[in-house]
């Protein structure tokens, strides 16, 4: 089959999303680079909501081009839920971009554009070089908007530990890959799925070498326990909407890779990882949520609960092994809960730090009194993240430890909630600061600009009724027979 | 009769909450009294539902069970319904809670959100007990949690932040226990049931769990282990020695209120939880550790007087009280007969009033003398005589007077203990006799504190105290009353619990 004999139309929303935002990046060009431009900003959440929509309608039926690029039920929950994260990261990034004179503003939006297209392409792609070309589009841009203040010393430290590390994770990547190629001499991941039981007898060492080495690399770019060293710093140093982008886009992107590589290439040897997703989930939840007990430095804490929260989400991958669609189903609820409190949570921590000019965890002191909506709204989002009932988070949680004790990983289960619990603390610990600390004196009372309002309202009322109806995700769960091709 | 009564029950605190959070936070006195309302409104309907109640079915009454979401191979369903163990402690919340929002008329700032927390606590409170899954009954009991943390971290005393994080803390990690026991034996009871239809009724899986042709999957080892897991999970919550030390700091601090509704009704929803899942799925593991649950019912009897007979703090007295008084709930529970589980929800109940009431006291003295401190007071009958003359008969309900509630809980959880079979319990006279001890020490530390405190010389810095205010005689006479009514005609309450008691009693004899 050549080129042009594919079905090019399966790619549309990536296609017009590319479009969009080089013509973003065109008019920063024409229009000079000094400015604030909030039309921007509003013309990318129109490119996002553009692509959504199209992802949403234009597959009904789903495809592939050439076993390459998939467009399948598994590829568009993912993508949607990714545009729509990437549309509140945006909405959040308007107003910080307002509060900044130091920012380059159009560039800002096209990057994030860009890095949305890599997550999108990473998403779809069966191929592992379609799927590294998004991994590298996505870091690439990540890195370039990690060093946006380029002013400040923090910022810029970020952006090179990002760089080095997370180019390292990328190498990791490549290299294990490569050794499959040589082995199967193809880089379709399906085809390498085929082949790997047959091959698997007679070289068990060269790949489980490959897969070591993806899951070190992987694990990096999740943030997961030992790969996360770089994630604390980052966060602190980037601009607060490209911390809330980290560590809801790049990680949900990079899980929704993991899921394809280890549920299509090395289904067959499952019984190889499943300890090793146990192991890296105790790990990772056990150190993100201990270590978040001791952060003062709010991006910091969230850095460490982000951890603790990729700790949870590799629970599921753990006990794939028995029931591979109830793990998916679990891992895309908890998916959705964690991108609604997630960057919710951060619109509030993005305009309270840029407001106090400090972020630490005083910052917040008094939070109800200055502006009792915002209070509320990150009420919810903690107790969420947290853990506790009527929220979605809850419904996730409970859902990831059902489905491990019922896979018969009690331990697991058993570190899970008491780490949960553990959590409850640093979480509460925010509470406390918005309740029942008294604002510092020359703190006015804030006025919530529409473009965050909204976010922090969507967030809000999502949260809360997939908590009370969880049925209406989990509904749509029962009828997709089969998440991937 | 109405139907679906309960829903509407569980929906009448929520909708006032969310009906004071359209109210501007200056109004406060519209917002008391819309509280109030809300809390009369919801205790109406629970005398309702006391009512229509058929004292003559062993079964789930007022049931209702609506699917409400499904993952597939477990459907999660809305069952509630109440018994006759549950009846009781349903009046109990909505009666406490609404005194107890009387008694929070002297909080002053943020008034607001204090009745907002009241609230959704009551609803959380009522879910507990009138929930069937138990996947919507660990969301009740973790809904309570929120609120509580608010209400002792926001108006409680001094050292509020340590008492509300030790709240949360402990009663969370009480809760992560009793969630991981639920999906246990949820998951247990479905590998017998092969996966087909499961859920996380209590009803089914007590009938799963009784079923003798299961026992490949649910071995012994399993029962027993699920058994102690979920008794240290209602343990924390009830509390039990040695998971009792976050409850001298709640109860402390907490603010009046809160300290009625955690001594009066949060403590009850342990004791609850531990005969309606413990005995009621497990009624044969129940009855194999009943020893264990003696020895440490002796032991909290015996423990929480001690050190209430050494403290200092009046209401520190009071918390340790609760917790002897807690005991006996697990003595009676232990001896399984008849009376002794009928002097466990006595006292679940009696204990509800009277602490509930102990507590009122002790927040009303304290408003007036700003002492808590035992050695302070004296002779405050001479200038308080009223408020004095409550809190003894407080205290002498609380020691177990003839004529009281205290009384009849106690004397039925020692009929019980003292006719246990020795099958069950070996030496059950022993305990017996142990506990009565201790109950000779709750009359001496708590007659011991109304003689410093009510009698002897009075200082004069309270002399013209102003005694109780007309507002204040409405959780005073409410809870002494009823504690005076099931003194002297129990039957009013053992008309109800007496054919589930019987129900629940078969199951272990069976």
């Amino acid at each position: 089959m050549s080129a042009f004999d594919a079905n090019w139309s399966l790619m549309t929303p990536e296609i017009v999303l590319a479009a969009l935002a080089l013509l973003i990046f065109t008019i920063d060009f024409m229009t000079g680079i000094r400015e604030k431009k909030p039309y921007l900003g509003r013309l990318s959440i129109l490119a996002l909501l553009v692509s959504a929509f199209l992802v949403l309608f234009m597959n009904g039926e789903g495809g592939a081009i050439a076993d390459i690029f998939i467009v399948d039920t598994f590829s568009t929950v993912f993508k949607i839920i990714l545009l729509l994260a990437v549309a509140m990261v945006i909405a959040i990034s308007m107003h910080y971009l307002d509060k900044n004179d130091d920012v380059y503003q159009g560039e800002f939006y096209s990057l994030m554009l860009f890095a949305t297209l890599g997550a999108m392409l990473m998403v779809s792609s069966a191929d592992f070089v379609t799927l590294f070309i998004g991994l590298e589009l996505l870091s690439i841009s990540s890195y370039c908007l990690a060093g946006f203040k380029k002013h400040q010393r923090k910022s810029t430290e970020a952006a090179i530990k990002y760089i080095i590390l997370g180019g390292t994770a990328s190498a990791f990547i490549l290299y294990g890959m490569s050794f499959l190629y040589g082995l199967t001499g193809t880089t379709s991941v399906v085809e390498i799925g085929k082949s790997i039981p047959a091959l698997y007898a007679d070289y068990p060492y060269i790949i489980t070498m490959s897969m070591l080495f993806m899951l070190a690399g992987f694990g990096f770019k999740i943030s997961a326990v030992p790969f996360h060293m770089w994630a604390p710093d980052v966060y602190e140093g980037s601009p607060t909407p490209v911390t809330a982008f980290l560590s809801v886009v790049s990680k949900l992107a990079a899980f929704a890779l993991v899921i394809r590589v280890f549920f299509v290439a090395f289904w067959s040897i499952s019984e190889e990882w499943t300890f090793l997703f146990a192991t890296i989930a105790a790990l990772t939840m056990i150190s993100g949520n201990f270590i978040a007990l001791t952060q003062k430095n709010v991006k910091r804490l969230m850095a460490y609960s982000g951890i603790a929260q990729a700790g949870y989400l590799l629970v599921p991958l753990a006990v794939s092994a028995n029931y591979a669609p109830m793990a998916v189903n679990t891992i895309v609820f908890y998916s959705v809960a964690y991108v609604l409190m997630t960057a919710g949570a951060f619109a509030v921590i993005s305009y309270v730090t840029e407001e106090s000019h400090s972020e630490e965890m005083n910052s917040f002191a008094g939070l109800y009194r200055r502006s009792p909506f915002m209070a509320i709204a990150m009420t919810v989002f903690l107790v969420s993240l947290a853990g506790l009932p009527f929220t979605a988070g809850f419904v996730g949680k409970a859902q990831i430890f059902i489905g491990a004790v019922t896979g018969e990983l009690l331990w697991l289960a058993v570190i899970m909630i008491l780490t949960s619990i553990i959590s409850f603390y640093y979480y509460f610990g925010f509470i406390k600061q918005m309740y029942m600390r008294e604002p510092k004196a020359n703190d006015a009372n804030l006025k919530v600009p529409a473009g965050l309002s909204a976010v922090i309202t969507i967030a809000l009322a999502l949260t809360i009724i997939l908590g009370v109806l969880p049925g209406i995700l989990t509904n749509f769960f029962m009828e997709v027979s089969h998440w991937m091709f | 009769m109405i139907p679906n009564i309960l829903t509407i029950l569980l929906m009448i605190p929520l909708a006032g909450a969310v009906l004071i959070l359209t109210i501007p936070k200056e109004n406060k006195n519209v917002i008391r009294s819309l509280a109030i309302g809300t809390s009369i409104v919801a205790l109406i309907v629970s005398i309702v539902v006391w009512g229509a109640f058929d004292r003559s079915i062993t079964g789930l009454q007022f049931a209702q069970l609506v699917p409400w979401f499904d993952l597939g191979y477990l459907t999660i369903n809305y069952e509630i319904g109440i018994d006759g163990l549950s009846m009781p402690l349903l009046l109990l919340t909505t009666f406490v809670t609404t005194l107890s929002l009387f008694a929070s008329l002297s909080i002053k700032e943020r008034v607001k959100e204090f009745y907002i927390s009241s609230l959704v606590l009551l609803t959380g409170m009522l879910g507990v007990f009138v929930a069937l899954d138990m996947f919507l009954f660990f969301l009740f009991f973790e809904l309570t949690l929120i609120p509580m943390f608010f209400i002792i971290g926001i108006w409680g005393g001094k050292a509020k932040d340590y008492a509300a994080f030790k709240f949360l803390v402990y009663t969370g990690l009480g809760s992560g226990i009793m969630f991981i026991t639920f999906i246990a034996m949820y998951y247990f009871g479905a590998k017998a049931m092969y996966f087909q239809d499961t859920s996380f009724s209590i009803v089914q899986l007590a009938e799963v769990f009784a079923n003798p042709a299961n026992e490949n999957v649910l071995t012994s080892a399993v029962r027993g282990g699920l058994f102690l897991a979920l008794f240290v999970a209602f343990a924390i919550k009830l509390p039990v020695f040695p998971f009792h030390t976050w409850l001298p700091n709640a109860h402390v601090e907490a603010p009046t209120a809160a300290s009625m509704i955690l001594a009066g009704i949060l403590l009850k929803m342990g004791g609850y939880g531990l005969i309606r899942i413990g005995i009621g799925i497990l009624p044969d593991q129940a009855a194999r550790f009943a020893t264990l649950i003696a020895v440490l019912g002796v032991v909290n009897i015996i423990y929480g007087a001690l050190l209430a007979l050494v403290q200092t703090d009046l209401k520190r007295l009071v918390a340790f009280s609760s917790i002897s008084h807690m005991g006996i709930v697990l003595l009676g529970i232990a001896s399984f007969t008849e009376s002794g589980l009928q002097g466990a929800i006595f006292q679940l109940v009696s204990h509800g009033f009277i602490s509930a009431l102990l507590f009122f006291m002790v927040g009303a003295i304290y408003e007036r003398t700003k002492t808590r401190t035992i050695s302070e007071m004296g002779g405050l009958s001479k200038s308080i005589p009223i408020l004095a003359g409550f809190m003894l008969a407080a205290a002498m309900a609380s020691v177990g007077l003839p004529g009281l509630s205290g009384f009849v809980s106690e004397l039925l959880a020692f009929i019980g203990i003292f006719g246990a079979s020795a099958e069950i319990i070996p030496a059950a006279k022993a305990f017996g006799v142990i506990a009565g001890l201790g109950i000779i020490l709750t009359a001496a530390y708590l007659l011991w504190a109304m003689q410093r405190t009510t009698f002897g010389q009075l200082d004069e810095k309270f002399s013209g105290l102003p005694d109780a205010r007309p507002l204040e005689y409405i959780p005073m006479i409410g809870l002494f009353g009823l504690s005076l009514l099931i003194g002297i005609y129990p039957n009013i309450l053992s008309d109800v619990i007496n054919i589930t008691v019987i129900d629940i009693l078969s199951k272990i004899g069976g």
